[in-house]
């Protein structure tokens, strides 16, 4: 018995070191974090990696035999509701598959009452800290100098429909 | 579509049933401004009658709030959450959040809100939004955020919460409409006093939303929403892509998501619907950022 936490806890510590993640669908992995730039080899689907690095839409991955590239950050997938994700990708167990495609149903089914529940519900109002918040506000004019001092340009873009 | 809610400053009663009255009876399009007043011109106390019996549904479909009132419920509603955990006791990181916060609203169609950001005390994985500009998210979710677009994409999906008007449809088909109207009378009659016994049981009604949770639809449009939102205050669009990795990588038994799990989808089925909405589309806009130095500072 003992032994099986202390590998549960081995597990849990595997998992938290590396952050890793299942390729949801059979993808090139790249040399480079652009669409036309050259392979380093196809990842089958559900292919467990390791996350090295994140740049907008692409993630630098490791595969299990070491080699190194980029896939689209949306072709990987962390897990499902049905266990803790971080139990099952750590590669110690092997890539359950851990695939949710978004099925109906499962938004309300969280088992365990959080504290923070109770405490929602047994809450009185605190006009003190409302006060705080609102003192915190900041004007449009000061937001926008903030935006420039992090070379944060505004643009125009769509508001984007279920599906492309 | 977006939802029909129609702001409008007249008395309560009167613009219930002038708002019926137009529907009904004045043949005027209710989303095309002048409409409703047109249609005064045919209320009778008879009609007036009518109208409550026959036009339950529209009236369920039809929410006359006003963005003053709007506001003062959800400053009511944020004033029992912070009851429940207290901002964090870091004035710099407040006011950080609040400019990229800030910053991201002036991006939207809701400009002109005055809008609060904070970071509450709770070391849980969650954000809170109150109708009017309120939002509220957790350290425990700050702490797992890798960088400022990832900060952005929160916000940006607190925010389409309130651009959409979510949690007001909510908390109006929670509550009903008789309820959310008395709370309305209530915060009017008692203007900037929370504290009081009443409208604080009235309150914590309201906030019955956050342990509900939103419609299913609601939040992925707030995730297709958000995405777009940072996307145009000059960010990556794919921060909130990191954040759901980090939540769907927690996995939903944690028991720092309970809550979160309980009111939202699986962050796996949002990422299917997020895939799905932006494709390749976000992938080419010039210039985005994902990270600024400024935000290591406020790392745990």
């Amino acid at each position: 018995m003992k032994s099986v936490i202390g590998l549960l806890l081995l597990i849990g510590v595997a998992a938290q070191a590396a952050e890793m993640g299942t390729v949801v669908r059979a993808v090139e992995l790249k040399q480079k974090p652009f669409i036309d730039a050259p392979k380093v080899m196809d990842l089958q689907e559900k292919t467990t990696v390791e996350i090295v690095l994140r740049q907008e839409a692409w993630v630098q991955v490791k595969s299990k035999d070491g080699k190194t590239g980029w896939i689209k950050m949306l072709s990987l997938r962390f897990g499902s509701g049905q266990a803790a994700a971080g139990d099952q990708v750590g590669g110690l167990l092997g890539a359950v598959s851990v695939f949710n495609t978004g099925s109906s149903g499962n938004t309300t089914t969280g088992g365990v009452k959080g504290l923070t529940e109770e405490q929602i519900r047994n809450a009185t109002t605190n006009s003190k800290e409302l006060a705080k918040m609102e003192a915190n506000a900041v004007s449009s004019d000061d937001a926008a100098k903030f935006a420039k001092a992090g070379k944060l340009s505004p643009g125009k873009v769509e508001y984007l429909p279920p599906k492309s | 579509m977006k939802p029909e809610f129609f702001l409008r400053a007249y008395g309560r009663p009167i613009l219930h049933a002038a708002a019926l009255g137009a529907l009904l009876f004045g043949g005027g399009c209710a989303n095309q401004g002048g409409g409703m007043s047109g249609g005064m011109g045919a209320l009778t106390i008879e009609n007036i009658t009518k109208i409550a019996t026959i036009g339950q549904k529209a009236m369920e479909s039809q929410h006359e709030v006003t963005e003053a009132e709007e506001v003062q419920m959800g400053a009511g509603i944020a004033s029992h959450l912070l009851g429940a955990a207290p901002l964090v006791a870091d004035a710099e990181m407040q006011r950080y959040v609040n400019r990229v916060g800030r910053w991201l609203a002036s991006q939207t169609e809701r400009a002109n809100l005055k809008w609060h950001f904070g970071v509450i005390d709770d070391a849980d994985i969650n954000a809170f939004t109150t109708p009017g500009g309120y939002v509220l998210i957790t350290k425990g979710l700050f702490y797992k955020l890798r960088n400022e677009s990832e900060l952005a994409g929160v916000l940006a999906h607190e925010i389409a919460h309130v651009v959409q008007r979510h949690h007001l449809k909510a908390i109006s088909k929670n509550s009903g409409k008789e309820a959310l109207g008395g709370l309305l009378q209530l915060l009017a009659d008692n203007r900037g006093n929370y504290d009081s016994q009443r409208i604080a049981n009235a309150l914590k009604g309201a906030s019955e939303v956050f342990i509900r949770g939103l419609d299913k639809e609601d939040e992925f449009e707030a995730d297709r929403m958000g995405v777009v939102i940072a996307a145009r205050a000059g960010y990556t669009p794919y921060g909130l892509v990191g954040v759901l990795q980090t939540l769907a990588a927690t996995g939903s038994n944690a028991p720092t998501l309970a809550l979160m799990t309980k009111t939202h989808p699986l962050p796996s089925a949002r990422l299917d619907m997020l895939e799905a909405a932006m494709g390749d589309k976000l992938d080419n806009l010039d210039k985005r950022v994902s990270d600024v130095p400024r935000f290591a500072k406020f790392r745990k």
